[in-house]
């Protein structure tokens, strides 16, 4: 995308420049968006994305520049304006002589298509998800449906003062169904959305007709469930998506972002105990074609498995490189962002609670009144309080240990540290699910995941 | 290319090929400055351009943008709009446009020197950490945007606009005892002179500090007021229901309902692209139509949804001049200043004031309008604000709740989300509560 003399030469200036270090990250990328509705294709979109951002650390202040602009001229007309921004303009610092030595690491195709951007028609696409629609269609009271198709191809260049150069193309396809189920003046509506870090083969992982039925099936049950119960209960969360209540809980609070400035409530803990015996919580950013994989984060490292909590005890924080200058803690691989308009923050990749021992039915047994979320919506989180909340999108009662009538509109709400401890149990069969994660370096694909797992107790907002 | 370049150059090959074609150009410049303890942090200037495309082949709409402007980026984005116009199921059309002028709503807004700016920040972040309750400050800053925004078509659309705005933000945690609540803010003007960062530090830190020391909330039902950023939080999901093109694809819940009472005789809602100061105020709109103010709701009815060419020539209703697109996405409908008119008839008796909504991108379906999200207040009894309260969600349906509003206050601010929304302070009869 850059040759290396070009990105030398920024590299070079901005030394002379007195800084630190200086990274270049360099972005292509492709983008498309497909979306039916009534049988037909209702709108479609491509993009080209085309930018850069460079970084530069005087000490651990940062400054940062993004332009779209990727020619010489455009590129350290950039990072002038930076240096005038910051005062360091016209600053000649010797480290800025001699040559830099990138160490080039080829891709290896870790999370590589099966089925390359380019390949398949729009009618292939197309097929797939009037099929996913139609799917949907199971009963009269499906009133309106939506599925929608989105597929991007990222070339990313990162490259820095330390002779980093990593190159890599990440595709991601994500199919996405909503379905609206009406009777009388009742409107409700249900969500499907998998996803992954592979090509149109995702089509044979999750068939559409499948994918749409599932939108479907929730919005009938959404349609016939009364208001949630409002009060504290205990809750059992089902898997895959459920795993958002952890990312929320207790997720967020682990980036070396609030960490290091002593704003997360879980600063300075390593090696205490944060959380019940029945907690495993591990970030993966090496999972074969999971949502949230990439061979290198967004600042050239290679990406890592994380153990962030081992039965109870803090293990490690997600670390950055800026997070790493501020707090001495090893970088772990978590710099994400967006695209190139973010300097990239500490962030998460793949975050699952572990599978436990306890058989799925074990959990509902002793309950005499509460809550299965059986699916999740998303949620949100203050680090520097641990307050925390996450909307359910598919819920049932539980009485006398069994599953009962459908409820809608709960939205689980709680202090993250608390709510750790109150985790009673897990069970053994884990599942992980796409999400799209937005904190100070935008909108970044996470999965999240957990077996099924029982809190004994969370505040349950619905209808008083 | 330049921007102009690319401009004519696509319009030109878009004739060749015997498309219509509009454009959407977009330039824009960001400047942001951090500072935490007492020294900028991090620095961000920035600038971005990007074209939009909207072509019709064959009666049908197509889609695609470039940020790369090389010729053969320019090619590759009119063959994919081409493309994607001619796969699509539905006949639709570019409107006719007209030269609609160039506009300057920004002036001399953002002109201050760049060393006047650092010290906003800085002063800011220092104004923060007066209070010995602030334990660490995440952020206090200074953020300015300036925009270009052009439209040309091959229909005769023509002209573009500048505007932009400058903000305050702070994001720090405060302590006492063992109760802690974390503060995020931002206070947006059009103008960087304007700003007040001593002033607004104060408002940031006790907009924070009345929350600490807070007691649970028992499950119930009771009245509520909700404080302007509140209301106009929950203002951005009801824009959802008055969007034209979500009436068109049947999620909204308004669509059968107009000339109805759908709200309260206290609710009057109205959008207005044109208010002089308006945070988001434009001359026309994503596809050439010239903005006006819109009244919504009436002293509680239903009016109008807000509508583009397509959405209100599919319904059969009048064009509102509501088009909302970015160069990267499609053809929308959306509000700019959308806000609540204040009545002024408010007084606190007794009830929870809602202080912050989180979790409403979850926790409130745009579709269904029920909402149930977490919340901070305060508990207010005989009149007086009692102590904070936390730890609970407040539900209900959005509707319901504008049909149960009792009073409207007179303290109209303004809040920027996905556009900006504005309202008072406003009471409702009843909402319901969870917590222990």
């Amino acid at each position: 995308m850059l040759k290396p003399e070009l990105v030398e030469a920024v590299l070079a200036r901005a030394l002379k420049g007195g800084a630190d270090f200086a990274e270049v990250y360099a972005e292509r990328s492709k983008r498309r968006r497909m979306k039916v509705r009534s049988g037909a294709l209702e709108e479609a979109l491509s993009g080209l994305d085309f930018g850069a951002g460079i970084r530069l650390f005087f000490g651990t202040e940062v400054v940062y520049a993004y332009t779209n602009d990727l020619t010489q001229e455009g590129l350290l007309e950039a990072l002038d304006t930076l240096l005038s921004a910051r005062g360091s303009l016209g600053l000649v610092d010797e480290r800025g002589r001699g040559g830099l030595d990138f160490r080039k690491a080829l891709p290896q195709g870790l999370h590589a298509p099966k089925v390359g951007y380019g390949e398949k028609d729009r009618r292939y696409r197309l097929e797939r998800l009037l099929e996913a629609e139609a799917g949907a269609r199971i009963a009269p009271e499906i009133k309106e449906v939506e599925a929608s198709l989105l597929e991007w191809e990222e070339e990313v260049l990162i490259a820095n003062t330390e002779g980093v150069w990593a190159e890599e193309r990440r595709v991601r396809t994500r199919l996405f169904v909503l379905a609206v189920a009406q009777e009388g003046a009742e409107v409700q509506t249900g969500y499907a959305g998998p996803g992954k870090s592979m090509g149109l083969e995702l089509f044979d992982l999750y068939p559409p007709k499948a994918v749409g039925e599932k939108a479907a099936r929730q919005a009938l049950t959404n349609l016939k469930a009364r208001p949630a119960p409002a009060g504290t209960f205990p809750v059992v969360v089902g898997p895959g998506f459920g795993g958002v209540l952890f990312h929320e809980a207790v997720g967020h609070l682990l980036e070396t972002t609030s960490v290091a400035k002593k704003a997360s409530v879980l600063a300075d803990k390593l090696g205490e105990v944060v959380a019940s015996p029945a907690v495993t919580y591990i970030d993966d950013g090496t999972l074969p074609q999971a949502w949230g994989s990439t061979e290198v984060d967004d600042e050239g490292r290679p990406t890592e498995r994380t153990v962030l909590i081992e039965e109870g005890v803090l293990k490690s924080y997600m670390v950055d490189r800026l997070g790493h200058l501020l707090t001495g803690y090893p970088m772990t691989g978590s710099g994400r962002r967006q695209d190139y308009t973010f300097a990239p923050t500490s962030r998460m990749r793949n975050t699952f609670l572990a599978p436990g021992k306890a058989q799925v039915e074990d959990l509902f047994a002793g309950i005499d009144f509460g809550l299965y979320a059986k699916e999740m919506g998303g949620g949100q989180v203050k680090p520097g309080s641990g307050e925390y909340n996450f909307a359910v999108q598919e819920g049932y009662i539980i009485r006398k240990g069994r599953i009962e009538e459908p409820v809608r509109g709960a939205m689980l709400v709680g202090k993250g540290p608390e709510t750790l401890m109150r985790v009673v149990a897990a069970a053994q069969d884990l599942e992980n699910a796409p999400g799209m994660c937005g904190s100070l370096s935008g909108a970044v694909p996470v999965e999240v995941g957990q077996p099924h797992v029982l809190v004994s107790e969370i505040v349950v907002g619905g209808r008083a | 290319m330049t921007l102009e370049e690319a401009k004519r150059y696509v319009l030109r090959r878009a004739q060749e090929l015997g498309l219509k074609a509009e454009l959407l150009f977009q330039e824009e410049r960001e400047l942001s400055l951090r500072a935490r303890e007492g020294r900028l942090e991090e620095i961000k200037e920035a600038r971005q351009r990007g074209l939009g495309l909207r072509v019709e082949a064959e009666g049908k709409v197509g889609y695609a943008y470039t940020e790369e402007l090389s010729q053969e980026a320019l090619d590759w984005a009119l063959e994919e709009a081409r493309e994607n116009a001619l796969l699509s199921g539905k006949a639709g059309a570019l409107p006719q446009g007209k030269p609609l002028g160039s506009h300057d709503l920004l002036g001399e807004g953002l002109s201050a020197p760049l060393e006047r700016k650092k010290a906003a920040a800085l002063a800011l972040e220092r104004a923060v950490r007066e209070d010995p309750r602030v334990k660490s400050v995440l952020m206090g800053g200074y953020l300015e945007r300036e925009m270009r925004v052009g439209l040309e078509s091959t229909q005769g659309a023509s002209g573009s606009f500048r505007t932009g705005l400058a903000a305050l933000m702070g994001s720090f945690v405060m302590a006492e005892g063992q109760s802690v609540k974390q503060g995020w803010d931002f206070r947006a003007g059009k103008e960087f002179h304007a700003l007040e960062p001593g002033r607004t530090a104060l408002e940031f830190r006790e907009k924070t500090a009345r929350l600490l020391n807070a007691k649970p909330l028992k499950t119930g039902r009771y009245r509520a007021y909700l404080e302007p950023r509140t209301m106009a939080m929950l203002l951005s999901v009801l824009a959802q229901a008055l969007s034209g093109k979500n009436a068109l694809e049947g999620k909204s819940r308004l669509l059968g309902r107009l000339g109805e009472k759908v709200a309260s005789e206290l609710v009057t809602l109205i959008d207005d692209p044109t208010l002089e100061r308006g945070l988001l105020s434009r001359p026309f709109d994503a596809e050439g139509t010239p903005t006006a103010r819109t009244v919504v709701v009436e002293k509680g009815v239903f009016h109008t949804f807000l509508h583009n060419s397509e959405t209100a020539r599919a319904l059969g209703h009048k064009n509102t001049g509501h088009a909302v697109r970015s160069y990267r996405g499609v053809l929308g409908t959306g509000p700019t200043n959308l806000y609540l008119e204040p009545v002024g008839n408010l007084r606190l008796t007794e009830g929870v004031v809602v202080t912050e909504l989180m979790g409403l991108h979850a926790g409130a379906n745009p579709v269904s309008l029920d909402f149930s999200v977490q919340a901070l207040g305060l508990w207010v009894e005989e009149g007086e604000v009692r102590h904070a309260v936390e730890n609970f969600a407040v539900s209900g349906n959005l509707l319901e709740l504008l049909q149960a509003v009792e009073a409207v206050g007179d303290d109209l601010d303004w809040f920027l989300l996905d556009a900006a929304y504005g309202s008072p302070t406003v009471a409702v009869a009843e909402l319901s509560f969870a917590g222990a």
